[in-house]
């Protein structure tokens, strides 16, 4: 008999992703993503200084607060055709490399490696047995058995108090969890671990953007630092020896620990490589700019279909035309007026909310389509089209993930197997390598760069009295993020955010055709349909943020998955 | 030496929940306070909040609270202080994105490291709106005074100094009016 199973953890006022399955014979056999809250949000900008538009979008989101910042301000320069100083294009990287391995290392440890790490084993684990296995896979120093019996420590504490706490959300002892009590302690101690590195990274973005959580240095033409070697409180030699030890650390950590955790976890499920793959339609905007013009970058970008690397069609810029054309937003299955699919610059917000119904309107998110396909975005698809194209850093990370794969476990991915589950958690540790690297090749150009006399942080931007359009684009740590501004008398027209969990978390569109998280769980098998782990497993390979969110303490009681029989 | 942060909630683009922002502003501007006491908006931090809170030895944060639940369905602006034990009694929901580690998540995870603070005070006020780019209702701005008298109340008891500015700063609530660009550059 088929049932209906609602994911829909968090009660009222906070914006969040709903998950909807039908099951069938231990199996999904239908799937709705959903947002629950308006992202109306936009609608604030019309009518101010474009000049203003990043300190709003900035507060789009808690958790990717400088991500919107950056395609802000990128959105006007495109608009007003403004070049953008070397000095200012490094620091404004490594404020995005810096937050995007953060982000990285949250996603997985904090977020979703509990999906496959099962806490309640740790107290049967063996701290010496653990660290000699350790020993094997990584170079790590903290490794111990002596850290590795205090990490144990502290899940006893825990397990031993009688209330799990933290831990209490987990579905422990299901029987899709597989690793050996000693795996999971130790990951569980590099769960511990990593909070110390995330904190590392975000301190880089403090330093370079003045404040944390919502840095204050950017402005439309270049960034606010003032640059001086000699000095403690502007950016020279102290700050930026500081930002280099810091930066090396979090790499280290970021390859000796997150990139090996992930090859081990994938080398002992590899039947996720086989699970969650849906849309393989992928997309990635070019980024890093290399130049104060934009025509070089760092992580090329570019769309593959069907899953096809031969197809690759590249970007040559992080606005390239074929970009600014093929973008539309598809309201048949979302809560707004009418049902067009519009491009972003004539994009309306108009709600019209009308209940969850699958058959028609279901959800706040609207649904991108790229030339009238859906499109899957995220580190995955960065990592395939980096390969696609030959890129050698990406190429360099997929290898060495594969061959780490296959040492641990046995079995030897390939490319192919990366349109999985697993394969979303290998590509962001990739990037997240690739990342490491690139952090000190940026911090090493604007070293060099000062060295030379050049100072200089900032364009004076111009304002054209008549109208003029524009897209700013980030390859953020979820995936292609776009915002589109249309200015007019030196205000803002229009301004739409084309976010990438609108892209993974998109209804069907007027085709039929699923978002990425809605085709990635049908035919996934579920051990215990009434605990769906599997399901959850799958959508935080995406790491969903809804970005719309209203926070408020609510005292009052939670909701968890629900069953409901059909 | 000890340390103490007073934290403002909260998304400011969206109405009464950005009353957290708006009410550490305010107070930041009044008042001058000890040199150990930080004052920060931090929207909504989400798991981050944990590295902010990490190491303290007070936590003062103000945020927006939903009124229904609470005794009598509170109506909007009405104050309502929390402790520790009364946070932690929230059991955490099974995780689908970043958004959902709430406060006694962050808390709980700074408990695991040994850091979590001895003193949590919570100031919640109800609100009413949640429009994008609405203003804060006017019970949720007119209590505004109350949850500052409770934020210093708490300090005096913690043993923190503050004095009222001889004058009172402007505190930039720039998403409020329409001259952001220009004050943040002037």
């Amino acid at each position: 008999m088929a049932k209906r199973i609602t994911i829909d953890p968090i009660t009222r006022i906070e914006g969040h992703l709903r998950i909807d399955v039908e099951v069938d014979n231990y199996a999904v056999s239908n799937a709705w993503a959903s947002c629950t809250m308006w992202r109306g949000i936009e609608k604030i900008l019309r009518g101010r200084d474009p000049r203003d538009a990043w300190l709003f979008t900035q507060r789009f989101c808690g958790v990717c607060t400088t991500v919107h910042a950056m395609a802000s301000v990128r959105s006007v320069e495109d608009a007003l055709k403004l070049e953008i100083p070397l000095n200012a294009q490094y620091i404004r990287n490594l404020i995005l490399i810096a937050h995007a391995l953060h982000d990285h290392i949250v996603h997985f440890y904090q977020l979703s490696a509990l999906d496959w790490v099962d806490v309640l084993q740790i107290p049967k684990a063996d701290p010496a047995a653990a660290s000699r296995l350790a020993e094997t896979l990584s170079p790590w120093t903290r490794n111990s058995r002596n850290e590795l019996k205090a990490a144990q420590d502290r899940v006893n504490a825990v397990a031993s108090s009688g209330q799990l706490g933290i831990f209490a959300n987990g579905y422990w002892g299901h029987p899709a969890m597989r690793l050996s009590p000693d795996v999971n302690l130790l990951a569980f101690s590099h769960y511990v671990q990593a909070l110390e590195y995330q904190r590392k990274a975000l301190q880089v973005v403090g330093i370079l953007g003045a404040k944390t959580p919502h840095i204050q240095n950017l402005t439309v033409g270049g960034v606010a630092n003032a640059i001086d070697l000699d000095s403690q409180s502007a950016l020279g030699i102290d700050k930026l020896e500081l930002i280099r030890t810091l930066l090396a650390d979090v790499a280290q950590f970021v390859q000796q620990v997150y990139f090996v955790d992930v090859c081990a976890v994938a080398a002992m499920y590899p039947e996720w490589f086989k699970i969650g793959s849906g849309v393989r339609n992928y997309l990635a905007v070019p980024d890093l700019p290399l130049d104060s013009r934009g025509s070089a970058y760092d992580l090329p970008g570019g769309y593959i279909r069907d899953g096809n690397l031969a197809s690759l069609k590249g970007f040559q810029t992080s606005s390239d035309p074929i970009f600014r054309q093929a973008v539309t937003e598809d309201i048949m299955h979302a809560y707004y007026q009418g049902n067009k699919a519009l491009h972003p610059w004539a994009g309306e917000t108009e709600p019209a909310f009308t209940g969850w119904d699958g058959e028609q309107k279901y959800s706040w998110v609207k649904a991108p389509r790229f030339n009238g396909e859906p499109m899957q975005v995220g580190p995955l698809a960065q990592v395939l089209i980096g390969y696609a194209h030959g890129h050698p850093l990406t190429r360099k990370y997929t290898d060495l993930a594969m061959e780490k794969i296959a040492a641990v476990g046995g079995v030897r991915p390939t490319p192919a197997l990366l349109h999985s589950t697993l394969g979303r958690h290998a590509a962001r540790a990739i990037r997240a390598c690739m990342l490491a690297e690139l952090a000190q090749k940026h911090l090493q150009l604007l070293v060099e760069n000062v060295a030379k006399g050049d100072y200089t942080v900032h364009n004076q931007p111009v304002m054209p009295t008549h109208e003029v359009e524009g897209v700013g684009t980030h390859e953020a740590p979820r995936g292609t993020l776009s915002h589109w501004i249309v200015i007019k008398d030196e205000k803002i027209k229009n301004y739409q955010a084309v976010v990438p969990s609108t892209w993974n978390a998109s209804p069907r569109d007027r085709s039929g055709a699923h978002g990425p998280y809605e085709a990635s769980l049908l035919h996934t098998p579920l051990a215990r349909p009434e605990e769906p782990l599997e399901v959850l497993r799958t959508v935080h390979s995406f790491d969903p943020c809804m970005a719309c969110a209203c926070h408020a303490f609510d005292p009052s009681g939670r909701k968890i998955a629900v069953a409901k029989i059909l | 030496m000890k340390r103490v942060l007073i934290g403002g909630i909260g998304n400011v683009l969206l109405g009464d929940d950005g009353v957290g922002p708006y009410a550490v502003r305010l107070l930041e501007a009044i008042y001058a306070l000890d040199e150990n006491v930080e004052i920060a908006d931090l929207g909504t931090p989400a798991l981050d909040l944990t590295h902010q809170i990490a190491g303290l030895d007070a936590l003062i944060l103000v945020d927006s609270v939903a009124g229904d639940g609470l005794l009598n369905d509170a109506p909007a602006g009405t104050v309502v202080l929390y402790r520790k034990e009364d946070i932690l009694r929230e059991t955490p929901a099974p995780r689908m994105d970043p958004h959902s580690p709430a406060l006694s998540e962050c808390l709980m995870t700074a408990a695991m490291l040994g850091a979590s603070p001895e003193h949590v005070l919570l100031v919640g006020i109800v609100g009413k709106s949640y429009e994008p780019g609405g203003p804060l209702s006017a019970a949720v701005r007119e209590s505004v005074p109350l949850a500052i008298d409770a934020i210093l109340e708490e300090l005096q008891r913690l043993g923190f100094a503050f004095r009222k500015k001889p004058a009172a700063d402007d505190p930039i609530i720039w998403w409020s009016d329409g001259h952001a660009w220009r004050q943040l550059n002037s």
